[in-house]
């Protein structure tokens, strides 16, 4: 009984003294400001050795990052309890939190950047919020294995070759509203019609095989062959050339769609200064730069200046930029309960 | 008044069950009787039964389960009859073989099923290969590869119940059946099969109980076809409409329970050692 008694204090004792070092690395570690940033999750190596590794060590302080995807992130900020400074989101996503007063407004004169970019990355979500960050494109990416004809049109995606080729975008994505409009103008119509865009999708459904919700999705089928291509973001180009190097990106004749990506300060954050001079550095033309030749983000910096190899993949160039389709996110948000529920009801199986 | 400090063994797991699942569930299920926190309403669950989408996806989900379970049942039974009459080295050897796919996660092997079923995987490629099919069969994204990939992960399951129950009958039943004239099938059909019943259910309840609330493998397998837990992930973290979510999340612990339940009953009635 003795022996079992001293072996029950003896590891004891050496519990408490691990949980005692435990405690005295932590606190060692407290003298630094922590910055918690909410993002994506791609290209992780590239942002934590690029862009956080040297504002990390010019201002003393450590960054903190929370992955996951728009509607997950933004819902956890919703519910109150995140402890995130800096959240990056879609400008659909971002003028949701907008909307419910999720976000500070920003001191426009600590980012001196703001001169520097395109006007409609400026402020996206209204006057005062975070800007884009980036402008990408929304277009159609394919196999020309796969499909011999060539694609011009977003029509193009309702041809017989495509039959149980293609995967679209969810609703309730980023991009699936946008393809939602495109719908709307292969029906024919100009502006928004959307029993015409529903009717539209009604007659894709033979050559639609999978929906997607998350931009790796796509890319796994694309890669296994299990789809010819789709609708895509440009910015994922680089990823599919890796998976079929013969994939080929194109911007529909109708137009391709600007999706934006901005960066908003958290409300009652309590790193807001450090979190707006991360903003700005963000937009500065070295930042911008990086992650365009890197082919992680195209470009908003007007400064940048790019190479055709390097253009290859991004979005570049205010006229490409000026011919972009603008879905206005307040348009979207109104929406979008409704079109969630019909998609749900007509396009999903 | 010694006799009372049993119970004392039991408080801890009592506890934490109230308080981590039993109140949870009760303030879940309340919650959705109260959309507004005014009077109770239950307009919701009236106008989600008669909506024809969310009855689809029930039924869909409800058939993808039974079948399963049944699968399951099929291909576990023939196998833990075999394992539990083999020697104690041979049946620790293959128990441990059947536990082994329980230590993959449910992701890794829904990505190994999209491989192997996939358009140009190697079903497709095999048969087209031998000349049975000439166009690639359309099996991922559809309720069939979500079946597949739910079998996967629960025959094991099933097995280990099934062998724990017949390594308990006792092998002079079979003897004495055999004695009285019963022939090899006889034996089978009225001694070990009714003994098994209890194995059998606990086995289903555990395959459908799984297969009714499972997420990864839908999800990942099943494309465009939604189940209930699929739908219940969209309302609560795509579309933060946490009412419905737990509204449905209502729905899928009742239909557990009435399940759980009919099985029993059954099980009761065809139990023979009652």
């Amino acid at each position: 009984m003795n022996g079992r008694i001293k072996m029950l204090l003896g590891s004891a004792a050496i519990a408490s003294a691990l949980t005692l070092s435990a405690c005295g690395s932590d606190s060692a570690g407290a003298g630094k400001e922590k910055l918690v940033i909410s993002t994506w999750g791609f290209s992780e190596d590239f942002f934590n050795e690029d862009v956080y590794a040297p504002f990390e060590e010019e201002h003393n302080v450590d960054i903190v990052v929370e992955t996951g995807n728009n509607a997950e992130r933004l819902n956890k900020i919703r519910q109150g309890n995140s402890d995130v400074d800096l959240v990056y989101l879609s400008d659909y996503y971002a003028q949701q939190g907008v909307d419910d007063g999720l976000f500070e407004e920003l001191d426009s004169s600590k980012l001196t950047n703001l001169d520097k970019i395109y006007e409609t990355a400026k402020s996206p979500n209204g006057e005062g919020y975070g800007p884009a960050y980036t402008i990408g494109q929304f277009g159609i990416a394919y196999n020309p294995e796969m499909v011999k004809e060539t694609v011009s049109s977003w029509k193009d995606l309702w041809n017989a070759e495509w039959e149980s080729n293609v995967a679209i975008p969810g609703i309730t994505t980023t991009t699936g509203p946008m393809f939602l409009d495109a719908a709307s103008k292969v029906s024919g119509n100009d502006s928004f019609n959307e029993d015409a865009a529903f009717k539209q999708l009604d007659a894709l459904k033979p050559n639609i095989v999978n929906e997607y919700n998350q931009t790796s999705e796509f890319i796994n089928m694309f890669g296994q062959g299990e789809i010819a291509g789709g609708p895509i973001m440009e910015m994922y180009f680089s990823s599919l050339k890796e998976a079929v190097p013969e994939a080929e990106f194109v911007t529909p004749e109708e137009g391709g769609y600007a999706v934006m990506n901005t960066v908003n300060v958290v409300k009652d954050s309590d790193q807001k200064e450090l979190a707006e001079e991360f903003i700005n550095y963000q937009l500065s033309t070295e930042v911008q730069e990086k992650t365009a030749k890197a082919k992680v983000d195209s470009p908003v910096n007007t400064e940048v200046v790019l190479s055709d190899e390097e253009q290859e993949g991004i979005t570049y160039g205010e006229d490409v930029i000026e011919k972009l389709n603008v879905l206005p996110a307040d348009f979207l948000v109104e929406n979008s309960k409704q079109w969630i529920d019909r998609w749900n009801k007509e396009v999903t199986k | 008044m010694r006799n009372y400090y049993k119970y004392l063994l039991i408080l801890p797991g009592v506890l934490f069950l109230t308080i981590f699942m039993l109140v949870p569930i009760g303030m879940t299920i309340i919650s959705t009787f109260f959309p507004n926190e005014a009077a109770a309403d239950t307009s919701n669950y009236a106008s989600l039964f008669r909506d024809s989408y969310f009855l689809e996806i029930l039924w869909t989900t409800l058939r993808v389960s039974i079948l399963t379970t049944i699968i399951c049942m099929v291909i576990g039974f023939p196998t833990a009859y075999f394992i539990a009459r083999m020697s104690a080295k041979m049946k620790a050897l293959l128990l441990i073989l059947t536990i082994f796919p329980l230590l993959t996660s449910p992701v890794v092997r829904s990505f190994s099923w999209m491989v192997i079923i996939g358009r140009n995987g190697l079903v497709n490629e095999a048969l087209m290969g031998i000349g049975i099919i000439q166009e690639p069969l359309e099996i991922l994204y559809t309720p069939t590869a979500v079946i597949i990939g739910l079998v996967h992960l629960f025959l094991p399951l099933t097995i280990i119940t099934l062998v724990g129950v017949m390594e308990s009958i006792e092998s002079d039943l079979l003897t004495a059946a055999a004695s009285l004239g019963a022939s090899r099938f006889g034996v089978f059909t009225k001694v070990v099969l009714p003994l098994c019943v209890p194995g059998l259910v606990i086995g289903g309840i555990l395959v459908f109980v799984g297969s009714f609330t499972a997420y990864t493998t839908p999800a990942l397998l099943g494309g465009q076809q939604r189940v209930l837990s699929t739908l219940l992930y969209q309302n609560a973290n795509t579309l933060n409409d946490w009412h419905m979510a737990s509204i449905l999340a209502a729905i899928m612990i009742v239909v557990t329970l009435i399940v759980i339940t009919c099985m029993n009953l059954l099980a009761n009635k065809l139990n023979p050692r009652r």
